[in-house]
C-alpha cells in the first residue's frame, strides 16, 4: 500500500479533528468549568475562545487543509502517471 | 417595564430597495443562465464557477433569513449556548469538502443521492431521495414563511397574498436562472447581506457608545462590563456536556448530509477551485456569523441598558428594531433588502436541490432515454413544482414543520451523511448495510422525536425539539447498522452474488482519483469494526439518562 494513500487517510482524520476542535471548542469549557470566566481581551474565556476559534482558527485550518490536500491530489496524479508508465 | 410592539413606520423606502433588488436578481438569473447549453449545465452551472463566486455562494446558501432574524431572537432567549450552537455551522463546507465533496465532484455527481445510486443502487437511492426532498421542503418552508412575513410587514398586505406573490417571484427567478443564475445571484446576495448586516451594525454600536464600532464582529469588549452588570448570566453555559456534545451529530454531521451544500462543490471549475471556495466560505461565513453574535449581544444590551422592553413576539425583529432606533430610514430599508436576500439565497439552493433530486435522481432513473430538451423542461417543472408545494404548505403550515427546521439537520445527519461518508471511504459498505441504516436509524429518529410519540424521547425540552437528543442516538446508530450489516452480509456469498460488489469497490478507488485499482485501499475490516465499536459506545451513552443540564 503506497504512502500517498496513507497520507490521504491521515490528512482526512487529522483535519477532521482540527476542524471539530475549532467549531466545538466550547466543549472544553463544558468539561472543565474551572477554565471559565477568565477574562481574555475583555471577554470571558468561554465566549471569546469558541467565537475566535470558530472563525479565525477555522480560517487557519482550512487554508492549510486546502494547501495540503491540493498537494495530495498532485501526488495521486504522480502515482497514476508512474503506474501508467510501468503499464506501458 | 411595559413591552412595546414594534411596527414599521415608513415602508416606502423598504419597498423601493426590495423591488430594486428583485430586478437585479432577475437580471442576473436571466443573464447568467444564457451560458447553460444542456440540462447538465443547468444543474451544475457547467461546473464552471470560480473559487470566489462559489465561496460567496456557499456562504450565502447557508446563511438564511435566520441570520437576520432567527439567530438574534434565539440569542435573546438562550444567550450564549445558542452562540455555541451557531459557531459549529462554519464547519459544514470544510468537512463536506474533506470527506466527500471533492470525490463526488470528481465523479461528476449532480446530488449526493446521485452518488448513493451509483454506489448502493436504485432502491437505496430512492429511500435517501425521499428523505432529502422532505428535508429540503422543511428548510425551504421556513424561509418561505419568513420572506412572506417580511413582505406582509413591508407592503401592509395579508399573509396569504404576501406568500403567494413573494413565493411566485422567488420560484420564477430560480427556474429561469438554473444553477448558473442561482450561483451568481447567491454571490451577489452574500455581498448584499454582508454589507447590509455589518455596516449598519457598526453605526448601532457607535450610537450605543461602543468604541470598536469600526469592526463589529469582534470589537465589543468595552460593552461587556455593562452587560455583566445588567445581565450577569449572559455568558453562562447553562447546559451539561451532553447538550454541547450532541451539537456534533445533530448539526455538524447533519449539515454534511444537506444536499444543497454539497451541490455547490459540484459546480466548481476544478478540485483546487472547490478548495479555494471552501477558504472563501470560511472567511465570509465567519465574519457574518460573528457579526450575528454581536447583533444578538447588542439586542440584549439595548434591552438591559435602555430600559426598553421588546415584546417576545418581536425578538426575531431585533435587527430591524435596532436599525430603526439608531439608523436612518434608508439604512433600515437596505437592511430589509439584505434580509430578503438572505432568505432568497437559501430558498434558491433548496429549490435547486429539490429540482435536481426529482428530475435527475427520480425521473432520469425511471426514464433514462429522455432527450436533453425534455430533461430541461422537466427541470423547470420540478423547481416550479417544489416551489408551489412549499407555498401551499406555507399557507397553513403544520406547527411541526415550522418549528422543525433545525430538526431536519439531524434527519440529514442520520439518513444521508453516514451513507455517503462510509460509501466514499469504506469499500465494505454495501447496499444492504446502507438501506438498513437509512431506514432503521431514520425511522428511529422520527420515532424518538417529540412530534410523533411525545412519551418516547431521549431527552425533553429543546434538545428533543431540535433533534439534538435524537441525533445523538441515531447518527451513531446509522453508522453502527451500516457497518454491522455490511460486515455480515459480505460474508454471505448468496447475498454478495446479488449485488455488483466488485463494481461498487472500483467506484471508490476511482472517485479518490486512483486510475489503477488496489483492493487493499479503503478496505480495512478493522476500520469497520472500530467504527462499529465507537458507534455502539455513543448509542449506549445517548440512551443513558442525565448529562443534559449543568
Amino acid at each position: 500500500m503506497n504512502s500517498t494513500y496513507k497520507k490521504e487517510i491521515w490528512y482526512t482524520l487529522g483535519f477532521s479533528v482540527l476542524l471539530l476542535m475549532c467549531g466545538h471548542s466550547g466543549l472544553i469549557f463544558s468539561a472543565f468549568p474551572g477554565l471559565r470566566d477568565v477574562m481574555i481581551l475583555g471577554f470571558p474565556s468561554q465566549y471569546l475562545i469558541p467565537v475566535g476559534m470558530g472563525w479565525i482558527g477555522l480560517m487557519v485550518v482550512v487554508v492549510v487543509q486546502a494547501k495540503l490536500t491540493n498537494q495530495l491530489d498532485d501526488e495521486i496524479e504522480a502515482v497514476n502517471a508512474t503506474s501508467t508508465t510501468k503499464g506501458e | 417595564m411595559e413591552e412595546q410592539k414594534w411596527v414599521l413606520e415608513n415602508p416606502t423606502l423598504g419597498i423601493i430597495f426590495v423591488a430594486a433588488s428583485f430586478i437585479i436578481f432577475y437580471f442576473i438569473g436571466w443573464y447568467s443562465a444564457r451560458a447553460a447549453k444542456s440540462s447538465t449545465d443547468y444543474w451544475t452551472a457547467g461546473r464552471n464557477i470560480g473559487a470566489l463566486a462559489n465561496g460567496l455562494g456557499m456562504a450565502s446558501s447557508y446563511m438564511s433569513l435566520a441570520t437576520f432574524m432567527g439567530v438574534t431572537a434565539l440569542i435573546l432567549k438562550l444567550k450564549v449556548p445558542f452562540v455555541y450552537m451557531w459557531i459549529q455551522f462554519g464547519l459544514s463546507i470544510p468537512l463536506i469538502t474533506l470527506w466527500y465533496g471533492t470525490p463526488l465532484r470528481r465523479m461528476g455527481a449532480f446530488t449526493p443521492a446521485h452518488f448513493v445510486r451509483e454506489r448502493y443502487g436504485l432502491s437505496t437511492s430512492y429511500v435517501t431521495v425521499i428523505f432529502m426532498i422532505l428535508i429540503m421542503l422543511m428548510y425551504a418552508l421556513g424561509q418561505m414563511i419568513g420572506v412572506a412575513k417580511v413582505f406582509e410587514m413591508l407592503f401592509g398586505i395579508n399573509y396569504t397574498v404576501a406568500l403567494i406573490c413573494g413565493g411566485a417571484l422567488i420560484v420564477g427567478y430560480v427556474a429561469i436562472g438554473g444553477m448558473y443564475g442561482t450561483s451568481y445571484n447567491a454571490a451577489f446576495q452574500m455581498v448584499l447581506m454582508g454589507v447590509a448586516f455589518i455596516i449598519p451594525l457598526g453605526a448601532i454600536m457607535k450610537a450605543m457608545g461602543g468604541t470598536g464600532w469600526y469592526f463589529p464582529p469582534l470589537l465589543y469588549a468595552d460593552m461587556v462590563p455593562a452587560m455583566l452588570e445588567k445581565v450577569p448570566d449572559f455568558f453562562d453555559m447553562k447546559y451539561g456536556f451532553k447538550w454541547y456534545f450532541s451539537l456534533i451529530p445533530c448539526f455538524t454531521i447533519g449539515a454534511m448530509g444537506l444536499p444543497h451544500l454539497g451541490m455547490r462543490i459540484y459546480t466548481s471549475k476544478s478540485l483546487k477551485s472547490a478548495r479555494g471556495a471552501m477558504v472563501w466560505f470560511s472567511f465570509f461565513c465567519g465574519i457574518v456569523f460573528s457579526a450575528t453574535y454581536t447583533m444578538g449581544f447588542s439586542g440584549v444590551f439595548f434591552q438591559a441598558t435602555s430600559g426598553t422592553a421588546i415584546a417576545a413576539s418581536d425578538y426575531d425583529k431585533i435587527t430591524l428594531i435596532l436599525n430603526s432606533v439608531y439608523n436612518a430610514p434608508w439604512v433600515l430599508a437596505f437592511v430589509i433588502a439584505g434580509a430578503i436576500a438572505a432568505g432568497l439565497s437559501t430558498i434558491s439552493a433548496n429549490l435547486m436541490a429539490i429540482g435536481a433530486l426529482i428530475s435527475q435522481d427520480i425521473i432520469a432513473t425511471i426514464r433514462p432515454n429522455l432527450s436533453d430538451k425534455t430533461m430541461q423542461v422537466i427541470g423547470y417543472s420540478a423547481i416550479t413544482g417544489g416551489g408551489i408545494i412549499a407555498i401551499l404548505i406555507a399557507l397553513n403550515p403544520p406547527t411541526f414543520l415550522v418549528v422543525s427546521i433545525l430538526w431536519a439537520f439531524g434527519l440529514a445527519g442520520v439518513t444521508m451523511a453516514p451513507l455517503v461518508i462510509m460509501g466514499v471511504w469504506w469499500k465494505q459498505a454495501n447496499r444492504y448495510g446502507a438501506s438498513s441504516a437509512a431506514l432503521v436509524a431514520g425511522l428511529t429518529y422520527i420515532a424518538v422525536s417529540p412530534y410523533l410519540f411525545p412519551n418516547i424521547t431521549i431527552a425533553g425540552g429543546l434538545p428533543a425539539k431540535v433533534g439534538m437528543s435524537g441525533a445523538l442516538l441515531c447518527v451513531p446508530l446509522s453508522f453502527l447498522v451500516l457497518t454491522i450489516v455490511s460486515l455480515i452480509t459480505n460474508r454471505i456469498p448468496a447475498l454478495v452474488a446479488r449485488i455488483p460488489h466488485e463494481q461498487d469497490k472500483r467506484l471508490v478507488d476511482s472517485i479518490h482519483g486512483w486510475k489503477e485499482y488496489d483492493d487493499e485501499r479503503y478496505n480495512s475490516t478493522s476500520a469497520g469494526i472500530i467504527v462499529a465499536a465507537v458507534s455502539l459506545f455513543f448509542v449506549i451513552w445517548a440512551i443513558l439518562p442525565g448529562g443534559w443540564t449543568a
